[in-house]
């Protein structure tokens, strides 16, 4: 059904190479999975199959669709869009015009002479949506209303291929869910060919038949997910999968993988993973390894593209086999002491909110402890945390700091201000905007210390959030997500504060580098034991950091107490919901779609 | 928020504008230096006798709040007071020019559109190449070059040396009128021209790359559609521009009357601010305070009648 | 960061390079330029005068290059001036939010609904003095385009992570508005610096021409185009070359300002 030979994507502007190299297959009615971390190109590969490349990037390489090469045919291209092939995008809140009706949009990819009035309650029925959203204008829908409405005109056409990119990614867990079994739904009833591009290696298990894996641009390994899932034949696909840290269990180590990824032509000459491979060897760098064949055994097979399993790994046949996944240790309990942190019936109201963000929150934080807060988009919980920090002032309910209160910090002495803040400091979800870019890592982080009233010694600094000193000359554009995200902790922590208050602090990361830095922090607890107040809405990162949890849904506290408990054996259902949202990489998972 | 409500709030705030600037106005020139007294006088001997004339029939010694009001009560009933300069009521002067400020106006914008959207059209879908950047020179020059310069150089090109154009005047009959108006209504589009590439172009290579245009691409609307799409999105910001359009043009319908020697408002108001002819530069200012204040008012309504986001509240469901 | 520069800039930046030479050295480039010779009066171009004489008998060209010294200073002192204030309301408006950003915005938006050129013709002609007052309307009329502008970016950068940072470290408002925020802002505070730049160039030069700005005789390109178009039949070039000068001086600016602009956007992608 589709068909890519030796795809490349180039921006000429700069001469950089994007993705090279890019061949596969995909028979008809089969669902594959592209999977990959940030830069590693899944998604100019599908944008390149449709030709519908971003300014200023060109591809070159044979695409076949149906039958038909296109690549060199814009005009097939625009008749195949649509009835051939469809795309679902990854942002709900952009995907749709927003000057339009629903219904309208819908209506607008509808074959010419089929009946408006009849087909746009058929296929909102089909995606499970009544009838009247068609008179609505997409801001007046939810993320997941708005995704299902563009999976609806996606299938105007009845498309025969459907690509899917990130479909869900932007949304939370509980909706993530029930969209994804949703396309799952649809996809088979129509008997369409899927495509998917997704950062989850276990969300791809369970929504493909088969897995292709690329990173910097290149493709790793593809299997199919049964085979793919109980063994890797390339080393990159294994710490993948070991990097994605697993909900039900806490491993005594997180299994990180040092360094972050590549750009393309960094890695031009070799394997792109050989530098941060632990199986490297002086082969994997004297040329790129060819994607070939492995049987089942580790013998090289004599089958095409399709449906054979394929590494890129120069010594895929010697890998030794995967260690058995890491048993489960038990948290080690802290001893209660006086909260560092004291939370009492915590209110606040956004002014012209219809319900409150915060709705009576009562939390504490011992000395050393960490203290997670769970919950999906508008459960409140970063409100919460800003409240904590004085970013945000609560309606009412008392936050005490180390025994001082600071409810509201505009009614506090400086002094007392001034205490505050050397208490708790605070890193931030997004690594790309938490550094000053105009000034280097050196001096934000002078600054810090000298705010903090310490010497100034960024070196000493850099070297215990396991930064090389040489990087305090650099500028935040020429760090990496992880190592902007470590100096950010730095800059937080340069007084040594005693709560450390962490919002989705690796939510924006790569999988392979947020497992340092939670490696990282849960060292620091224990190396300036400080407590932490730690937001996220990732229950697998829960269990392996937090000691106690507080789950926040609209406002309110609906359960806490310590992880292993709630996790093992949660009070309220939402908890029991939220934990099924989370993929389990089996072919059970999302499960049925409700409608 | 009704339509209702909302047009109330709109009216309320033009008026109130409107009522401030009409202070503004009367302030500035009340506190003008040389006083109004001295150019009534003008030649005649300053004697005691007529300045206490001048200033009883002026009510030059009220107090300012007093004379304000009298003021904006007679304009308010429709007398815009008597000009010192021609002894003539200033409505009638007004009156008189009225018509030809306004189709130079309106001509020009005319002009303005019919060139400037199209072009802007143009430059974004044809971004980057030879065509988008000849459309993007273009509006950068008639963006930067004042009516004044342009009305000279369309002159000297089309008058004087192709000889296609009469050099001035108004000309007799509708046709001929026409003809007459089309150098200054070019030399006023320009700028407008100018304005409407840059804010039309940039806004729709915005809306060119959103993922709602890609997205409609991809699931294989048709071009026109999809331009339709973006077109439609792009609106505001051509809207904002359509409402500087108009204001720059009536700030420089006052040059291009000057350079063409055309009878028209713009003309009017350099005469009696050279004249110091309080009564009619005062009556122009609030007139043109008026028509700005209605522009942006219809532009503030354009706003809600493209985005619903304005019309029904940001509140989601 | 060596990113070449456009053709279009490149031509701009030499566009201004000269006049900001003739600006600065008109006395000494050309000492005679206002020397009248009424028995010459107005000629077309010719042996030693390249682009005639006007209806004094001054050379078009050397009144072409004093005039840049009259043009110049005034638009800067526009453009410097309103940069100064809009940005600092700006910052204001944009870091403290609140009624300080509802008073500023309501003051722009009021002064964006009056004509800066209109005000300045009534200005100047009915208040007398010409050129200063009229300097003075103009920096008060064009800095709410440099707030809008700042304020804008301000936002933009007001809830990012690194702000919020630098408050939780206790540093003063005053230096996280100058130290933090505004080295992230600057190259659109000077992007809209330059714009005013061509404008305030164009409105003065338009004053001129209406015998509102700089006096009779000087060599202003707006006046001597207005001196000379009773002539247009006798030396075009005494009316095309000064006009030519400001539109060129102007497009020069403002496609230095939107190159400036561009570069922000783009380095805004490319995070």
């Amino acid at each position: 059904m589709l068909r890519v030979d030796d795809l490349t994507v180039r921006q000429p502007a700069t001469g950089r190479t994007l993705l090279s190299g890019v061949s596969f297959e995909v028979a008809p009615g089969e669902s594959v999975a592209i999977v990959g971390e940030s830069g590693s190109g899944k998604s100019l590969t599908v944008r390149a199959l449709l030709g519908l490349l971003p300014g200023g990037l060109e591809s070159h390489g044979q695409v076949v669709i149906d039958g038909q090469r296109v690549d060199d045919d814009p005009r097939a291209r625009r008749r195949q869009r649509g009835g051939t092939v469809s795309l679902l995008m990854q942002d709900p809140f952009t995907l749709l015009n927003p000057l339009r009706k629903a219904g309208r949009q819908i209506a607008d990819g509808l074959p010419s002479g089929a009946d408006p009035k009849a087909e746009v309650p058929r296929l909102l029925a089909e995606v499970g949506l009544p009838a009247e959203v068609a008179e609505r204008y997409p801001f007046q829908l939810s993320g997941g209303m708005r995704q299902r409405v563009g999976l609806a005109a996606a299938l105007a056409a009845a498309p025969r291929v459907l690509v899917a990119d990130e479909p869900t990614t932007a949304l939370d867990a509980t909706t993530q869910r029930e969209v994804l079994a949703l396309i799952r739904r649809v996809q088979r009833e129509r008997d369409m060919t899927f495509l998917l591009i997704t950062h989850d290696l276990r969300l791809a298990f369970s929504m493909c038949d088969r897995i292709m894996v690329m990173y910097a641009g290149r493709v790793m390994e593809v299997g199919r997910a049964a085979e793919l899932r109980e063994e890797q034949h390339h080393p990159y696909t294994r710490a993948l999968l070991a990097a994605e840290p697993p909900a039900d269990r806490r491993l005594a180590v997180i299994p990180s993988v040092p360094g972050s990824v590549p750009a393309h032509d960094a890695v031009a000459d070799r394997c792109g993973f050989a530098d941060r491979c632990a199986h490297a060897v002086a082969a994997c760098r004297v040329g790129v390894p060819e994607l070939r064949s492995i049987g089942a055994a580790g013998v090289p097979e004599a089958r095409p593209l399709d449906g054979g399993r394929l590494s890129a790994c120069v010594r895929a046949e010697e890998l030794p086999v995967a260690p058995a996944p890491p048993l489960g240790v038990a948290a080690t309990p802290r001893g209660a002491a006086e909260p560092i942190l004291d939370i009492r019936d915590l209110r606040k109201t956004y002014p012209g909110a219809s319900r409150p963000a915060l709705a009576g929150v009562s939390l504490s934080v011992a000395p050393g402890e960490i203290v997670a807060v769970v919950g999906e988009s508008g459960s409140g919980k970063t409100t919460l945390a800003r409240c904590v920090t004085g970013l945000e002032r609560p309606d009412s309910g008392t936050v005490l700091l180390d025994g001082g209160d600071c409810s509201d910090y505009t009614r506090m002495t400086r002094q007392a201000v001034r205490r505050a803040r050397r208490t708790a400091q605070m890193i931030f979800q997004d690594p790309y905007s938490t550094l000053n870019p105009a000034r280097t890592v050196g001096a934000t982080l002078k600054e810090a210390l000298a705010a903090d009233g310490r010497p100034p010694d960024v070196g000493a600094l850099l070297d215990l959030v396991g930064l090389d000193p040489a990087l305090a000359a650099l500028r935040p554009a020429n760090l990496s997500g992880g190592e902007r995200q470590r100096v950010a902790i730095a800059r937080a922590v340069a007084g040594e504060p005693r709560l450390l208050v962490c919002d989705e602090p690796v939510s924006a990361l790569d999988v392979s580098v947020q497992a340092q830095v939670l490696t990282l922090l849960a060292g620091l607890r224990e190396r300036l034991s400080m407590g932490m107040l730690f937001i996220t809405h990732d229950l697998a990162v829960v269990r392996q950091l937090a000691d106690r949890l507080y789950v926040l849904r609209a406002g309110e506290c609906l359960e806490s107490g310590p992880v292993q408990r709630v996790l093992d054996a949660p009070d309220h259902p939402y908890t029991r919901k939220l934990l099924d949202s989370v993929p389990d990489g089996s072919s059970a998972w999302p499960g049925q779609s409700s409608e | 928020m009704g339509w209702a409500g909302f047009l109330l709030r709109r009216f309320a705030g033009t008026a109130a504008v409107v009522l401030l600037l009409s202070v503004g106005v009367f302030l500035l020139l009340y506190l003008a230096p040389g006083s109004i007294q001295q150019t009534l006088l003008g030649t005649r001997p300053a004697t005691a006798e007529t300045i206490a004339a001048i200033q009883a029939r002026h009510h030059l010694n009220d107090p300012v709040a007093l004379q304000y009001l009298r003021w904006f009560g007679d304009v308010l009933r429709g007398d815009l007071g008597t000009s010192i300069r021609t002894g003539m009521p200033v409505s009638d002067m007004l009156g008189q020019r009225l018509p030809l400020t306004l189709a130079l106006v309106g001509y020009g914008t005319l002009l303005a559109a019919l060139a400037g959207i199209p072009l802007g059209v143009l430059g974004a879908l044809r971004r980057g190449r030879v065509t988008d950047r000849l459309v993007v020179t273009a509006g950068v020059v008639g963006l930067s070059a004042p009516p004044f310069a342009v009305g000279l150089l369309l002159l000297v090109v089309f008058a004087l040396w192709l000889g296609w154009f009469p050099v001035y005047g108004t000309g007799q009959g509708a046709g001929d009128q026409l003809w007459h108006l089309t150098l200054p209504a070019a030399a006023l589009a320009l700028g407008a021209v100018g304005l409407l590439i840059r804010f039309g172009r940039a806004a729709l290579v915005r809306e060119m790359e959103q993922d709602y245009v890609v997205f409609a691409r991809a699931r294989g609307l048709s071009g026109p559609l999809v331009l339709g799409y973006a077109m439609r999105n792009s609106l505001v910001p051509i809207l904002t521009a359509a409402g500087l359009v108009v204001t720059g043009m009536l700030a420089g319908t006052v040059l291009v009357e000057v350079t063409f020697a055309l009878p028209g408002l713009g003309s009017l108001l350099v005469d009696s601010v050279t004249f110091k002819d309080v009564p009619v530069v005062q009556a122009l200012a609030l007139l043109l305070t008026v028509l700005i204040s209605g522009v942006n008012l219809l532009v503030d309504i354009g706003y809600s009648i493209i985005d619903p986001r304005v019309r029904l509240g940001r509140s989601v469901s | 960061m060596s990113r070449r520069v456009p053709v279009g800039v490149s031509v701009s930046l030499a566009v201004l390079a000269a006049v900001a030479v003739a600006a600065a050295f008109a006395p000494w480039l050309v000492p005679g330029a206002t020397a009248q010779d009424l028995m010459t009066g107005i000629s077309g171009p010719g042996p030693g005068h390249p682009l005639g004489t006007d209806d004094l008998g001054r050379d078009v060209l050397q009144l072409l290059v004093a005039g840049a010294r009259t043009a110049v200073p005034g638009a800067l002192a526009v453009a410097a001036g309103s940069m100064l204030i809009g940005n600092l309301i700006g910052l204001a408006a944009g870091y403290f939010g609140g009624w300080v950003d509802t008073l500023a915005m309501r003051w722009a938006d009021l002064m964006f609904s009056l004509p800066a050129l209109l005000v300045a013709i009534v200005v100047a002609g009915v208040l007398g003095g010409g050129y200063g007052p009229a300097i003075g309307v103009l920096v008060v009329l064009f800095a709410p385009t440099d707030t809008r502008v700042v304020r804008g970016a301000v936002l933009e950068q007001r809830h990012r992570p690194y702000i919020e940072a630098a408050l939780l470290k206790n540093l003063s408002s005053w230096r996280i508005m100058t130290r933090h925020i505004w080295p992230n802002i600057a190259s659109v505070a000077l992007a809209s610096a330059f714009l005013n730049f061509a404008y305030a160039l164009v409105s003065l030069s338009s004053l001129s021409f209406l015998g509102l700005g700089v006096p009779a005789g000087s060599p202003d390109w707006g006046r001597t185009l207005a001196d000379n178009r009773t002539q247009l039949l006798a030396n075009p070039w005494a009316v095309v070359a000064p006009g030519l000068a400001i539109i060129a001086t102007a497009a020069a600016l403002n496609i230095v300002g939107d190159w400036l602009h561009e570069r922000v956007d783009r380095r805004g992608r490319t995070r």
